[in-house]
């Protein structure tokens, strides 16, 4: 199977939701469903021969660097693997909590699968200006899709996303213009090739200019405040994907940047200061909250800290703990925001003091939860311990005192972590409240099911970690190991 | 001192941008992929308007995220516009002039759109532009007489095009292994029917982006 197939299966099925809404507008809602099953089974079926060899597409049958070209390794195919695997859940969510018989919902679905294809375009393509272009794809369509509510507090969160996430894109689009002025090629691969007959100083505008615009949407501290806002006035499925898989994407990017294409260990230092101080901002800033949605949303801002700071470790042992904690993550606070769409419904407010005693009333939904957040916390046996362990572990190898203090800083952020999400469960589960209105039901049987299936896949692999920590492993040997990138590509 | 702080900042960029400028070879035949397409392009491809070459052909995946770019900012729009509410207002009717000589221009307008799509591969223009000059037609109707589009012809349309464009992309899949490969005949270049897919997919490119320009356009009419 071609692995462009990943990326053109769900354009063609977005385009197909209109042709189908004119035989029957209510089959609309399992087509992006249907589609993200397909790329399951595509990435699966991938993954055991590019964890031997890289497979290199070449679109339109020149050579590189003339054409653009997918590179499709281990990094790209786990990561079409999550992506798949979190939309094909929540869209399943999504055909009782959107519905889908009117034009709006149309829109809705078409745009959820075309947010996807982006995402799946940025973590295939070995062309930074084709990376750019899904990058855009991703995120034009969350823009629209954090407005979907149509909330004068939807729309003014979505214009303030879509300004500073132009303003981003602004700025990865000068980068790649200096980067092509320099180097006369685009294909990442080629520039990696030649990044040291360049000047370092010619180089530096560039790289600070990528790294801002994709820090945006990673929410990197200072770049992250429309997160909150645009995350917590979504509907619950969008926030999902958007703290699931976009902004993972923006780190996902980063990381391609600093390590394949310009080799920049000297920054690393740097960028772990941001991921400190970005951690330590989203989860103070969470435990403050006393809305749920905008809770999540900023302890996104805290994981995203914390992911960036063990990618930034730069060891095989610190990347592969890094791309753990992004699938922990996504699988984690897609459940979370899953679970607490349907408890927020109920209760008819964000507020987190309305969720009392939802234990009894939605037994299910608050078990998601509770999961969710044990696994973000990171205690066993849920993935999140793993995650967590491997970090702490691959900062203490690192011997050396200031990464001993940076694993004391993780461990005081899982506290504070700790704390906001226990006093949620504990209102959950421990707080009487009168049996007035007897309206709260649980939720429906196509929402539940999408939560169980993260549930066992969290504690699946959090008994099993094995299942995954070999594929991590040459994940991370593929970010780190520049010269085998570039003889997959030209086949030197 | 925060004005002070900014002002370094600024610097500190604009001189790392200008020193990233100078580096650049403007003018001279350095740049590498520019040259191949240069000297090879019309051979390769069949099509003398080299930009199109490299935007349909060389990266034409790039033209297909650009397609859906648009396709997703008019469908945004869409949505957003759906939950607004229009404004009822007394509006003066067009004069005699512009509401018959709107409606005298509109074909021509849309001929010349069509000429600008179909001759994508041998002079200036292609389908972004063939689209925007048909749009800018429907544009003039809705200024000049009380007319509206058929929304779902055009959403068909839409889908349709787009349909088209992957289609001939995985035709290329499928008879020689590569994605939007050009697997019809090349032709003699600088004729109609020259350089394969190029003119199919810039015709497509062409009904969709005129479609969804008039669509973003009856979006924002603030009155129907």
């Amino acid at each position: 199977m071609n692995p462009v197939l990943l990326i053109v299966i769900p354009l063609g099925f977005a385009f197909f939701i209109p042709l189908l809404g004119f035989i029957s507008r209510k089959a609309e809602k399992f087509i992006p469903s249907l589609a993200l099953l397909i790329n399951i089974i595509l990435s699966l079926s991938l993954l055991p021969s590019v964890m031997r060899k890289p497979i290199i597409v070449l679109l339109g049958g020149f050579p590189p660097p003339f054409c653009i070209n997918l590179f499709v390794g281990p990094v790209g195919v786990i990561f079409s693997l999550i992506i798949a695997i979190v939309g094909f859940l929540v869209s399943i969510y999504a055909w009782s909590y959107i519905g889908g018989d009117g034009k709006r919902e149309e829109k809705y679905h078409m745009l959820y699968l075309l947010l996807l294809a982006g995402a799946t375009g940025v973590v295939l393509t070995g062309d930074i200006f084709n990376l750019f272009v899904f990058y855009e794809i991703l995120c034009i369509s969350s823009y629209a899709l954090v407005a979907y509510l149509g909330e004068k507090a939807g729309v003014e969160s979505a214009s303030k996303y879509l300004i500073q996430g132009s303003v981003g894109s602004t700025l990865i689009l000068i980068a790649i213009g200096l980067l092509y002025g320099q180097f006369g090629t685009l294909n990442m691969a080629d520039i990696a090739q030649n990044i040291n007959t360049i000047n370092p100083l010619h180089l530096f505008i560039p790289l600070v200019l990528l790294l801002t615009g994709l820090g945006v949407e990673a929410a990197i501290f200072p770049l992250n405040a429309w997160l909150p806002d645009a995350h917590s006035s979504a509907p619950s499925t969008i926030s999902a994907i958007l703290s699931g898989i976009a902004i993972k994407i923006g780190i996902y990017a980063m990381a391609r940047v600093v390590f394949t294409i310009f080799g920049a260990y000297q920054i690393l230092l740097f960028l772990i200061l941001l991921g400190v101080i970005t951690l330590l901002v989203g989860e103070l800033s969470a435990f403050s909250q006393n809305n749920i949605k905008r809770m999540l949303a900023y302890s996104s801002i805290g994981q995203m800290g914390l992911i960036l700071l063990a990618l930034s470790i730069g060891t095989v042992e610190g990347i592969s703990s890094g791309l753990f904690q992004i699938f922990t993550h996504a699988f984690s606070k897609s459940l979370l925001f899953l679970a607490a769409g349907y408890m927020i419904y109920q209760a008819g407010s964000l507020k987190i003091s309305s969720l009392e005693g939802m234990g009894k009333k939605m037994p299910l939904s608050s078990l998601a939860f509770s999961i969710g957040a044990f696994s973000l916390i990171g205690l066993p046996p849920f993935m999140g311990f793993g995650s967590k362990f491997m970090i702490i572990r691959s900062l203490l190898e690192k011997g050396n005192s200031l990464f001993t203090t940076l694993a004391g800083i993780v461990l005081v952020g899982t506290v504070i972590e700790g704390a906001y999400f226990f006093k949620v469960i504990q209102r959950l589960y421990f707080k009487e409240t009168a049996e007035s209105e007897g309206g709260v039901k649980e939720a429906p049987v196509g929402a539940l099911l999408p939560m169980i299936f993260l549930v066992v896949l969290i504690i699946s692999i959090g008994v099993y970690p094995k299942m995954i920590t070999g594929i991590l492993n040459s994940c991370a040997g593929e970010l780190l190991n520049r010269l085998e990138y570039i003889k997959a590509v030209f086949g030197g | 001192m925060r004005k002070f702080i900014s002002l370094i900042l600024v610097g500190i960029i604009a001189s790392g941008i200008t020193l990233s400028l100078l580096k650049i070879p403007f003018g001279t035949p350095k740049t590498k992929v520019g040259n191949y397409y240069l000297n090879r392009g019309i051979e390769q491809t069949g099509a003398v308007n080299i930009v199109t070459s490299v935007v349909l052909n060389y990266r034409g995946f790039d033209t297909l995220g650009e397609v859906t770019v648009l396709f997703i900012a008019a469908l945004g729009l869409g949505m957003v516009t759906l939950t607004f509410k229009r404004e009822k207002r007394e509006i003066q009717p067009s004069s005699f002039i512009l509401s018959v000589g709107s409606r005298f221009l509109f074909p021509f307008i849309l001929l010349f759109g069509t000429y600008i799509f179909l001759h994508g591969h041998l002079s200036p223009g292609g389908g972004f532009q063939g689209g925007a000059i048909i749009a800018s037609g429907f544009l003039l109707i809705y200024l000049g007489c009380k007319r509206e589009i058929n929304e779902k012809r055009f959403k068909l349309t839409e889908s349709l095009a787009g349909l088209v464009f992957l289609i001939i992309g995985l035709m290329g899949l499928y008879f020689s292994g590569y994605f939007l490969f050009n697997f019809l005949p090349k032709g003699v270049a600088n004729t109609l029917f020259s350089a394969g897919i190029i003119p199919l997919i810039y015709i497509a490119i062409g009904f969709k982006v005129g479609a969804e320009l008039a669509g973003i356009i009856n979006d924002l009419m603030e009155e129907k």
